[in-house]
């Protein structure tokens, strides 16, 4: 959503609508996690009155869909994909293979035996 | 050998005051295992690489300097190539004429 995103991007990725999407929605939820996990805490905690709970319940789902951390994916740095995206070199497999072979990965070297 | 359940229950109050626990025999459901959770936020956060400082922020830095932008010099360079072999992009229209066809219509 609009009303989330920075006004001046500061990405340095390849950029797409996409990639600001989940990069605002990081953002987002990385500000309401700790009001998240309290209310998180409140409905674990069977020792408080139902009512407290239900409310904190209520509160939580009330949220809006961005604080939320299912809402992000990792997406390619390179090309932006949303799938095939290897987390630890947080590229798609095209791109993985591109940069690698063009020795831009260090400590990657394609198989050969 | 039987050991009095008062006992095991100091032992795990100790123990629980020690390691700095919640001290809890009955074993209810507190919920604090989500104040144990670590906050994941910031790794998140950090997933994109940010924007460093661009040409043009150097630019902005240094207004007197003379720089050399190999990436939009290339750029000036191909417009000019297409330009003399006629595929350069078409002029702007003047403002004053888009408003008279407009009216036209």
């Amino acid at each position: 959503m609009a009303q989330f995103r920075a006004k001046k991007l500061d990405l340095g990725c390849f950029i797409n609508i996409k990639v600001i999407r989940d990069h605002t929605k990081r953002k987002v939820f990385e500000q309401h996690e700790p009001e998240r996990q309290a209310l998180r805490y409140i409905i674990r905690n069977t020792s408080l009155p139902q009512r407290t709970r239900a409310q904190a319940q209520l509160q939580l789902t009330q949220m809006h869909c961005y604080t939320r951390p299912t809402q992000i994916r990792n997406r390619c740095i390179m090309g932006g994909r949303g799938r095939g995206v290897l987390r630890d070199f947080r590229m798609a497999r095209f791109q993985f293979r591109m940069n690698a072979l063009a020795g831009k990965l260090p400590g990657v070297q394609k198989a050969s035996w | 050998m039987a050991v009095p359940r008062s006992r095991i229950l100091d032992l795990m109050k100790v123990q629980s005051r020690i390691f700095s626990t919640i001290y809890n025999p009955t074993n209810l459901r507190l919920g604090n295992k989500i104040l144990r959770q670590r906050l994941k936020g910031p790794s998140l956060a950090a997933y994109y690489p940010r924007r460093v400082a661009t040409f043009k922020d150097l630019k902005a830095l240094y207004p007197g300097y003379e720089m050399y932008d190999a990436f939009e010099e290339d750029r000036l360079e191909h417009i000019q190539i297409a330009k003399s072999r006629g595929k350069g992009a078409p002029k702007k229209k003047k403002v004053a004429d888009t408003s008279s066809k407009k009216k036209r219509r």
